[in-house]
């Protein structure tokens, strides 16, 4: 009995931490743009403007509710959370510190890579029930660009695997090298490029392209609803920025103590602002170009990493 | 130089408002007036209607030399996420139905900002044309007029200011309007002084009288 | 006007009785008048002849009739010119040119939109910038609207 309060009370504050990253992202994102287009992001709402996200929040919650009338209302209704909880439960395997993960298993990469991508049928289905044609192409386009890009992340991590042996995300942390970074610098370009895509970020933002579809998949949906997914594209760039310095920098370099977790947080910081910088600098793809690259170049250059890993590995 | 309609707890009352003239009010309604009054205001996301030459002065407004994201305003696409509709622009017969059916669509609590004498009045279309609506407050209820042909950006963020103060002063109490009717700034004319050579040319704002909001 | 452009007007005006070449006001190269039952002829024989762009189709209303010009340009003779042709204000009716040019197509159905004036033979006649169920030609001087507010000074 204990245990499952336990278990309910963890929920929530990951919950709440969840949404505390996802404000974090969003109040850096409008400051550091804001800072590359020669402009002041967020100035008023508290110092520097870290209660911006705070009062979108708010504001947003106590929206209106509009359900579009031709909807079909209980899938509109779930497919926000269908999208955010298999996004926010990679948060439970990332190796935060040495040797601990919130939820420890032998094949945790695998579940990193594997159930956010349940996500791709969130969307698809969200922009279906919205009975909205620009939501449904956003959807269509959401699914099929998901589903491309998981391929040359996964080659990617596995890479990873290879060369530490294990599936275990805390595996691979503990089994980190210093020549890692100059053996996966490939795996590492390709996976920062993948979750750039999988998380509709970037030049790769399909399928909620603004000057195209006039918000994609979720364009019906408007207050709380909406915020949940914007948390979920910002706190999926945390998340896999905290995997990337995490298991291909191996979390601080492999330096224990407080520096170790300082270069951690410095290096998540780091990868969040270069997707930040991607997004404001490239235009975007068109559908067929997206597809083209991550087919043509990124599994390919995935494929020979693998490879280039597993012959290491037996050295 | 913007001004907000002017309202009077006579025509409030007259709509089954009543103003809380003397602020008093439990303290859980006034802290919850005052939160979400500060996050509704901060935070005001615009659906730039932007038909002409205005519009260029609307996308001005949100580029690096103005910036509109930092007083909280960012312009989204998507009537259903934005709570300000900026109408920008002059407003022909064959546009109407379309400006309506977004302002339907935008979700509560929704304000509209007129910015520009033509969405004012129809400005420099005011005579000899045949397709030109003369101002948008023929069928959307504005609450911030901004006047100029176009207005400058400045101008633009000053309407936005006065919106967020008229934001800032609205109540969730039932029945309820306004918590204070003090509590908004409303601009008045300037007492005339002797003119100052390096006066910009913000000359006596025409308050506009303007219908109640509905 | 060079002297082929000048050969090739003078053979149209021989050709059509009632083509009276007049002073273009300096907006082209030559003008011509035409009666409106040799518009279709004239207009063909200029295409044949090389002037093989149409810029501009429009009208004025000159209150007792509605004078319709064409503009149109050629390539190799390096000339431009104007066609004018009157028609009657009540019923103003003429033929399309859209078969002969295919830029009068949605010109025409602007001047169909704000003088009322109908085109023969024209693929979709209808209105282009308007709504549809808007009652009246604007650009008409009598054109008279509930939501026309007049300048005083110059009514």
């Amino acid at each position: 009995m204990r245990s499952y309060l336990f278990g309910v009370l963890w929920g929530f504050a990951a919950a709440i931490l969840i949404a505390l990253t996802a404000l974090f992202g969003v109040w850096w994102e409008r400051k550091v743009a804001g800072r590359m287009q020669m402009r002041f992001g967020p100035q008023q709402a508290g110092p520097a403007g870290v209660l911006q996200t705070l009062a979108d929040t708010v504001k947003l919650v106590v929206k209106e509710d509009i359900t579009p009338n031709l909807a079909d209302v209980p899938v509109f209704k779930l497919m926000p959370y269908l999208v955010f909880v298999p996004s926010a439960s990679a948060f439970a395997v990332i190796p935060f510190a040495n040797g601990w993960a919130p939820f420890n298993t032998e094949a945790s990469a695998l579940f990193f890579l594997a159930v956010p991508g349940m996500g791709a049928l969130g969307m698809l289905l969200a922009g279906w029930a919205s009975h909205n044609t620009y939501g449904s192409l956003g959807g269509v386009r959401a699914a099929a660009q998901l589903v491309s890009y998981e391929l040359p992340r996964t080659l990617s991590v596995l890479s990873l695997v290879v060369l530490a042996g294990t599936t275990s995300a805390v595996g691979i942390r503990g089994a980190w090298q210093w020549w890692w970074i100059v053996v996966l610098a490939p795996a590492f370009a390709v996976y920062f490029i993948s979750s750039i895509a999988e998380v509709n970020r970037g030049p790769f933002d399909l399928p909620e392209a603004e000057s195209e579809l006039v918000a994609g998949y979720f364009v019906d949906y408007s207050g709380i609803r909406w915020a949940i997914f914007m948390m979920v594209e910002y706190s999926g760039i945390v998340a896999a920025s905290l995997f990337g310095a995490a298991t291909f920098l191996g979390g601080g370099l492999g330096i224990p103590g407080p520096l170790g977790v300082l270069l951690f947080v410095a290096f998540t910081v780091a990868f969040t602002t270069m997707m930040i910088w991607v997004k404001w600098s490239f235009p975007r793809l068109r559908p067929d170009q997206l597809m083209s690259f991550a087919w043509k170049v990124l599994t390919p250059v995935a494929l020979v990493q693998l490879l280039v890993a597993g012959v290491v590995s037996a050295l | 130089m913007a001004s907000l309609g002017k309202t009077d707890s006579a025509s409030d009352s007259a709509l089954g408002y009543s103003t809380l003239e003397s602020g008093v009010g439990n303290v859980i309604l006034t802290s919850a007036d005052a939160l979400l009054g500060w996050s509704r205001g901060q935070s005001l996301w615009a659906f730039p209607m932007g038909t002409a030459c205005c519009a260029m002065e609307l996308i001005a407004a949100s580029f690096s030399k103005f910036d509109f994201d930092r007083l909280g305003v960012f312009p989204r696409q998507g009537p259903r996420h934005t709570d300000v509709m900026i109408v920008a622009g002059t407003i022909t017969e064959k546009m109407k139905p379309v400006v309506i059916r977004l302002y339907e669509q935008m979700a509560e609590p929704k304000w509209v900002i007129a910015m520009g004498n033509c969405a004012i009045s129809g400005g420099i279309f005011y005579y000899d044309t045949y397709s030109v609506v003369r101002g948008v407050d023929q069928f959307l209820p504005v609450d911030v007029y901004i006047a100029g042909c176009p207005p400058r950006p400045e101008s633009l963020q000053d309407g936005i200011v006065q919106l967020r103060n008229l934001v800032r002063a609205e109540s969730v109490s039932p029945g309820v309007r306004y918590r204070r009717r003090t509590e908004i700034p409303l601009r008045t004319a300037p007492a005339p002084t002797t003119p100052a050579p390096a006066e910009p040319a913000s000359a006596a704002p025409a308050s506009a009288p303007s219908k109640d909001p509905a | 006007m060079t002297t082929t452009f000048a050969a090739t007007m003078a053979s149209i005006a021989e050709k059509f009785k009632s083509a009276v070449l007049a002073d273009s006001d300096g907006v082209a190269d030559a003008c011509i008048r035409v009666e409106r039952e040799e518009l279709l002829g004239l207009a063909t024989e200029l295409a044949a002849k090389g002037f093989d762009q149409l810029e501009m189709v429009t009208a004025v209303d000159y209150r007792d009739r509605i004078g319709l010009i064409y503009r149109l340009v050629s390539a190799t003779l390096s000339a431009s010119l104007v066609v004018r042709c009157d028609l009657p204000a009540e019923q103003p009716r003429v033929v399309s040119l859209a078969g002969i040019w295919p830029a009068a197509d949605s010109q025409e159905r602007e001047v169909l939109d704000l003088f009322g004036v109908a085109f023969d033979g024209h693929p979709c006649p209808k209105r282009i910038f308007l709504p549809d169920d808007f009652c009246g030609h604007p650009l008409r001087k009598d054109f008279e609207s509930p939501t026309l507010i007049r300048r005083p000074d110059l009514i």
